[in-house]
Parts: structure tokens; sequence; C-alpha cells
């Protein structure tokens, strides 16, 4: 299903509630009733188009939101970006790593089994605050300054250079696969781990990894559909207007 | 069992939609990619399928050049309204028409699986691996580079990078500590052995 802004909130989570985790980062609680997406975003000071194409993007892992690139600014997408790394970091990772402690404190007969899988989990974690600081260090600023240069009066020729040293291009190439990992991690435990006593604690492991995978996923997508097209536009626009103004000058 | 992979190439959104649904519904089919231009036709070998479905209105001279050249490893499979003779230049394994049945499909795709996958060169029971892959596997979970297993086991780096593959696809675990786990906990190595 295709979300516009005339579908009601509510049915937004019925089609995937996964999604409750996109309204969080919204600022938006539940209790809307029956009001539309459009109302409440209103309600909630929310870019509607924004929101629509970060939900869609979330629903439909084929959606491919053309023709509102231009409408919002880049900040937008960085924040939002930015608040799926704070999940990450505050909210899933912790949930993650409590359970697998749970499994060490509870297990008898294979502690070292589980205490190997801590290990691998705290690498993993290591590996995606790499991740995400290089994007909050780099590319988040980089995508800012690309996006005032755009809505400048002139191309300074500072713009120019680093656009030289660094493009949205190298970002996409660069951009590690960090679900690799967590992959394995869910391999190990649904084929090769012997099952442990608690198998509860276990399923809701499974549980959370597939929620982070989903959101890893969710995330990829933004950066590649939403802000690495609408960058590489930019940067096409900002090196033909210095070159017409240099002409010029 | 291995997975089947294709890159369905097609204009129309109903028809590309439609026809993976099919193949979906074969077990171990995967669709690695769709799209419904030859744009970016680099790309779509990039992803080394086992089989590209594409449509005959997609293709010119440039574009069958380009893939009887570079597209070697995948088997090209012919997508049209009519049986075509022309694109000669392509060794195409199967022609699908538009208007054909269901099962008519299924059949063609299932029989080109059953030919990929007795073609491929090791064949082993599912999820096993066989003792010499279990060899490279303890060396790899040991922390030993490519080179280091080949110079110790006397075979060249390139087999050791097949045999790699093969793990990887075999087990379904893709990184090395991940690997290195599935040693463990199948006695291959010792923890200890790890530091």
């Amino acid at each position: 299903m295709i979300i516009n802004k005339e579908v009601k909130m509510a049915d937004v989570i019925h089609t995937n509630y996964f999604t409750l985790s996109v309204l969080n980062r919204f600022g938006i609680e539940l209790g809307f009733g029956d009001k539309s997406v459009e109302e409440v975003c209103k309600q909630n000071d929310v870019d509607l188009d924004f929101f629509l194409d970060i939900v869609n993007t979330f629903v439909d892992k084929d959606y491919f939101p053309k023709k509102h690139l231009q409408t919002f600014p880049v900040k937008l997408i960085t924040n939002y970006l930015q608040k799926t790394h704070n999940d990450y970091h505050s909210s899933n990772v912790p949930e993650i790593e409590e359970l697998i402690e749970k499994m060490v404190d509870s297990s008898q007969t294979q502690k070292d089994n589980i205490v190997l899988l801590k290990k691998f989990f705290n690498e993993y974690k290591e590996e995606l605050q790499n991740h995400t600081n290089r994007e909050e260090e780099v590319v988040f600023p980089y995508a800012h300054a690309i996006e005032n240069a755009f809505y400048s009066d002139k191309i300074d020729k500072s713009v120019i250079e680093l656009m030289q040293n660094y493009s949205i291009e190298v970002f996409q190439n660069e951009h590690d696969n960090i679900e690799e990992k967590l992959f394995d991690l869910k391999n190990i435990i649904i084929k090769y781990l012997p099952q442990p006593k608690d198998v509860k604690l276990c399923k809701k492991l499974l549980h959370e990894l597939f929620s982070l995978e989903q959101d890893l996923n969710d995330h990829a997508r933004i950066e590649e559909k939403v802000l690495v097209p609408k960058i590489r536009e930019m940067e096409e626009i900002i090196n033909k207007r210095f070159s017409e103004e240099s002409k010029n000058a | 069992m291995p997975k089947s992979t294709f890159i369905v190439i097609e204009q129309s959104y109903i028809i590309r939609k439609g026809l993976i649904s099919l193949i979906e519904k074969i077990p171990n089919t995967q669709i690695i990619l769709q799209i419904d231009n030859m744009n970016d036709i680099d790309n779509v070998l990039n992803h080394d399928p086992d089989f590209i479905i594409i449509n005959s209105n997609l293709l010119d001279k440039n574009v069958t050049d380009y893939l009887s050249k570079n597209a070697e490893n995948a088997q090209m499979i012919l997508l049209s309204e009519n049986h075509k003779d022309s694109f000669k230049e392509i060794n195409w394994v199967e022609n699908i028409l538009i208007n054909e049945t269901q099962n008519s499909i299924l059949k063609k795709v299932n029989k080109l699986i059953g030919n990929h996958i007795s073609n491929q060169p090791q064949r082993y029971t599912p999820d096993e691996i066989s003792e010499r892959e279990a060899d490279i596997l303890r060396n790899i979970a040991l922390g030993h580079s490519n080179k280091e297993i080949a110079d110790k086991l006397f075979i060249s780096t390139h087999t050791v990078v097949t045999h790699r593959k093969n793990i990887t696809r075999k087990l379904g675990i893709k990184t090395v500590p991940g690997l290195t786990i599935y040693a463990i906990l199948n006695k291959l190595i010792d923890l200890d052995d790890t530091s």
C-alpha cells in the first residue's frame, strides 16, 4: 500500500507496526483517533511530504520518492537519520545487550557459546558506532555545506574544492555493509546455536535483531533514495553554475 | 541448496512484477535486481547473477554486443511477445513469451534451475561442508590469510577463495567473526585457539 495524506494515521501502524519507531522519531504520539496523516502531521508540526516519503520508504522497499526530491531541506533528512542513530545507540543496542546478558546468566551448559555471541555482538556494536560517527562527522556536514552553497547567490570556489575532495559518490561507494554481521548473528542463532534452556529469551533476542535489521535497512534506503540523489543533483547544479559564473566574470 | 539468482529487466511495471512473483514461487530463487531500462548495464553485471531475463524491446546492437562479451557467467533468458530469432550474438538458454501460461513458465524456469545446479562443479549435501572446506574454515577461524592458508595446504590462493565462497554460501555466514563462531560451536577449533 502506498500511504498518502488521506490515509488514517492509525492505518499506517496497522499496515506495518514497525512504523511505530518512525512516528516516534517525528515526535508523533499515539491517540490520534481517526485523524488522517495530513491532520496529524499538521498538529505535530511535521513536514507532510517528508513524512510521507520516509514512511513509504519504510513500508515498501521498492518505493521510490522521485517527485518530492526538491521540496524539503537536507537538514530534515539528516535530522531524521541522526534520530535513527540515536535510537540504535540508546534503545536497540542496549536492549539486545541486555538480552544476551540474561542469556549468559541463565545458561549453564553452554555459557561459553553465549559468551561468544556476546563478544561477537560487542564487535558489531563498535562497527555500528564507527559507521554512525563517520556519517555524523563527515557525510552530514558535507550535505549541509552543499545545500548552503546551492541556495547562495554566488558559488564560492571553496565549495568546488570541497566537492573535488569529497562527493556524495564517494560516500555511496565507501558505504560499508553493516548489515552483514547482523545477518550472520541471526543465522548463527537460527541455524547453529544449540537451543538454550530459556527459549523465550532466544526468541526475544531474534525479534530484536530482526527489528534492528529492519531499521538499518530503512536507514540505508533513505540515504540511498532520498539523501544521495538530492545531494547529487545539487552537486551537478553547483558545478554548472560555477562554470557559468566564472565565464561571465 | 544454493539459491539461483535472477535479474529481471523489463520496462512494463505490471509484467515485471508479475514475472517476479512467478519466479519467487519457486523455492531457492532470489531476485537480486529489477530494473526497467538498460542505462546502467555495468551495475547489472556487478551483481553476478545466475540468470538475466531481459525484454527483447530493450535490446539493440550495442547492448547485445556488450552482454555477449561481458556476461559470460550469467545465463540469458529472452522475454518477448513472439518467438524471436534475432539477437543471435547472445546465447539464449530460454525464451519466455509474454502470453505464456503460468505452468509453462514455471516449467521452463524450473528446468533451467535444475540444469544450472547439476552443472555446478561442486555439489555437497546442503548445510554440510566437506572435510577440505572444514580445513579451510579452521584456518580462517584461526585468523590466517588466504595466502597463508594456501601455502600451508599446498593449494593456490585462487582455490582458497573458491572454497571460502562455497563455505559462505553453504553456511549462510559471510563474515570472518561469524565463521569463527561457527567453527567453535562445531568444535573445529577451540575457544582458546583464538585470541
